[in-house]
Parts: structure tokens; sequence; C-alpha cells
């Protein structure tokens, strides 16, 4: 069945699902340690939602090769995009078996069109009231992820990583602080300015990149931080570090991210590069190599270059 | 073209058969300590070949800072714990890690001025 990822302030039904979904993963123990993990402390469970934030944290601590301090298994390179894809898939599989419902599609949040506001009416979006995801805090004491310390199914970070990149034991509230690093959003001139970029990526096939990939990512110009990487650090607080999955709107983020590679897919052709003639060191980003995985049997960027037969955006108006 | 490959629908059991299958994996990442950067920067221009090695190490109050961090060819530098954002100095990077990570910076009270007396 395909699927339909529509916009979360549009769509109330996949918006609450949404939310009652990432309870449900909060809530579920399937196995795993900390101790298995080799993170610190006592040894703890792990639940499924914890662990896509020990994946995210493990896969850009992977540098790709080992040998340069750029390119890592899931950023700062092509396979950026392919990985996230199959991160969101993943979790988009879990919520429908959590929930019960096959016909569940992720939501994204139109950032771009948020960032069309001033920078004040921008924090004051529909997606960070009460009902939604809640505001910013220290901790969020407000909406579905709201923090109290008296109330153990309250919403809590359980597993986050430090100051030296080292996954670590937590039992605080979430973080955010909307608009605190950098006061706007990206808006819809630079969404719209990336579907003519070609080609996908190209040599270094870095940060230092011109094409799509390293534009959408964030680090090319116009003023980075930009695009995806502009949105986690207006954010902020849990946002910004390698564990940022543990703010549930990183799935959202990320969601319109993969719309917007949609988009470029739809109107440039199911393209990627590097190709598999490509040098070995670029293992991890070729079209034919499999990425970084945690939780499931692995994917290439092959296998997610076109997923229409899955899922599709309700819009392709980025 | 369809995708190729789908995924199998996933079950608590194939959760845990998967994390403990690449949990060898994680825990590898944890063991990893950078009490030094050593970045190497190369290009060629004008047909001559340029290279650029920089040696950083970084402490705040007497503590090594142990996480991955490198130098672009702008000359940014960026560390990977903090994975979206590039500093144009390492200092302003430090200061941005106080900010970011302050479960792992005791807060500084500020000292009374040397020859101050406490009020009684």
């Amino acid at each position: 069945m395909t699927v339909t990822r529509s916009n979360v302030l549009i769509n109330s039904v996949a918006r609450e699902r949404y939310v009652r979904g990432v309870t449900l993963l909060k809530a579920e123990f399937t196995g795993p340690t900390t101790a298995d993990l080799g993170i610190a402390g006592p040894s703890r469970p792990v639940s499924t939602y914890d662990l896509f934030v020990v994946w995210h944290h493990t896969a850009m601590s992977t540098m790709t090769p080992p040998t340069q301090d750029d390119r890592n298994a899931a950023h700062r390179g092509p396979v950026f995009c392919p990985w996230h894809r199959f991160m969101l898939y993943q979790l988009e599989l879990n919520f429908q078996r959590v929930l019960d419902d096959d016909t569940f599609g992720l939501p994204y949040w139109d950032w771009a069109a948020d960032g069309q506001q001033s920078a004040a009416r921008q924090r004051r979006s529909a997606l960070w009231n009460a009902r939604t995801l809640g505001g910013s805090g220290n901790p969020v004491r407000t909406g579905p992820f709201r923090y109290n310390a008296g109330d153990p199914t309250s919403f809590r970070v359980r597993i986050d990583a430090d100051v030296n990149g080292q996954l670590v034991q937590r039992d605080r509230g979430l973080r955010r602080s909307l608009g605190s690093q950098i006061a706007t959003l990206p808006r819809k001139s630079d969404t719209a300015g990336t579907l003519g970029l070609t080609p996908y990526d190209t040599e270094p096939w870095s940060t230092s990149s011109a094409g799509f990939r390293n534009r959408l990512e964030g680090w090319a110009p116009p003023a980075a931080p930009a695009l995806h990487n502009r949105v986690h650090v207006w954010v902020g607080g849990d946002m910004l570090p390698s564990s940022s999955p543990n703010d549930p709107v990183f799935y959202l983020n990320h969601c319109n991210v993969d719309r917007i590679w949609e988009a470029w897919l739809d109107r440039n052709g199911r393209r990627y590069l590097p190709l598999q003639s490509a040098s070995v060191s670029l293992r991890g980003h070729r079209i034919n190599d499999h990425m970084s995985s945690l939780i499931s049997a692995s994917m290439r960027p092959s296998d997610v270059l076109d997923m229409r037969s899955i899922y599709v955006y309700d819009s392709l108006a980025v | 073209m369809p995708a190729k490959r789908t995924a199998m629908p996933p079950t608590a059991a194939s959760i845990a058969s998967y994390v403990e299958r690449n949990a060898a994996h994680v825990k590898q990442t944890q063991q990893h300590r950078h009490h030094a950067a050593d970045s190497l920067r190369e290009a060629t221009y004008q047909g001559h070949h340029i290279v650029v090695r920089t040696h950083y190490e970084i402490e705040v109050d007497g503590r090594s800072l142990i996480g991955h961090m490198g130098v672009t060819n702008d000359g940014h530098v960026h560390y990977h714990p903090v994975p979206n954002m590039s500093f144009a100095s390492a200092i302003d990077l430090v200061k941005e890690l106080i900010n970011i990570f302050p479960d792992d910076f005791t807060k500084k009270t500020s000292r009374r001025k040397r020859g101050a007396r406490r009020k009684k």
C-alpha cells in the first residue's frame, strides 16, 4: 500500500498519530540495553525510539573513510539524502507497527513556509503551541513532550551525546531554544533554489561540493548554516548535538528534507552520484554501497531512489 | 522504476536481533578518543601543491575535549558532536560548546574582586 506523507500543520490526524507513535516507541523496550551498546553507567533497557538516537549518532561518528575528518556515514557527503530516507522509512514502518495502522505516513514540517513570516511569528508558529509539539524550554514544559519530574511517564531524554561525542545516560526533559542561535528559518526562495541545481553531488563529495546535496544539507552558500542545517540550529537545544533525534521535530524536519529531494528527483530524474565505479575512498556513499544500519538490514542508495510505490507526498511544492 | 528492495516489516524480535548484530560497531565508536586533532588540507594552485597541517589540542578549565574535530579548506573548524555547525575559529567553537552542553560544564560563579570585603 502506498501511504501519503502530509503537512503536519494541515493534517491533524497525521499530527495526532505522530505524537501517539512517538509516545508508544518511547515506551517500547525490545531487549537491547545501554550495556549492550557500550554506554557507561548502570545497564538499562533502551527504548525503540532511543535506538534511533543511537543509530543516528553512531552513523555520524563513523568517518568515511577513517583517514579524513569531513565526510561521515550519514552527513557531509552524498549519502546524506539516501541515509536519512532509509532512517525515515524504518521509523515509518515502526510507527505503522505500534499504531497498528499500515496507512500511516510520516508528516513533514514545511519550515520554509514558516520562514516566510517575520522572525517573531516564526517562533509563534502553530507547530510550537501546546496542541502540537510544545515550545521552547529547558526543559520544555508545554505540549505532548513536556517534562514533569514527578511523572515518570512524561517525556524524557534518556540518552544523548556529551561534549566529547560519547553517548551517555540522562534523565531530563527535552530542551529547545527557538530562534536563539539564529533568528530565522530558511525561506521558499532557498528551497526552490535547490531544485535546478545539478548534479546531485560532485567532487570533492564533502562540505565543499557544488551541486544539490550540499546545498540542501546546508553547507553551501548562501549564508551557512542554510536549509537543513539552519533548521537544526534555529530549533536549538537538543537539535544541536549528534543525538538530535531526541527531539521529535527532528523527523518532521527530515521528512521535509526528503520531500525536497523527492521534488528534485521528480524534476531531474532518479539519478544519484557517485556511481559504484567511483573510488573505494567513497565507500559508504556510492550508489550500491550498504548504508550504516542498526535496527534492520541495511539498504543501498539505489534501493531508495524511487520510493513511490511505498510513499508519496501530498505536495511537492517545496 | 519502483524501489528495488523494500524493507521487511520490523518486529520487536527483529529489532533486538539486528541491534545485537550491530552493537559491536556502536561500542567501537564509543571508544573514540581524540586528545588531539590533526587536520591535513591540500590544494593545487597554478601547478603548485599546497599542504597545510594543523594540530589542535583543546582544554577547558584544564580538562581536554576529546571529540573529533576537523578543519575544512576554507579554514572553518567543525566538531563532530555538533554536526550542523561550523565555526570561524576554534575559540568560537569552544565558546559555543559551553552553551550547547550545559551538563558537561559546571557553571562558574563570578569571583569577588581581589581585596573586596564581604558585607557584614
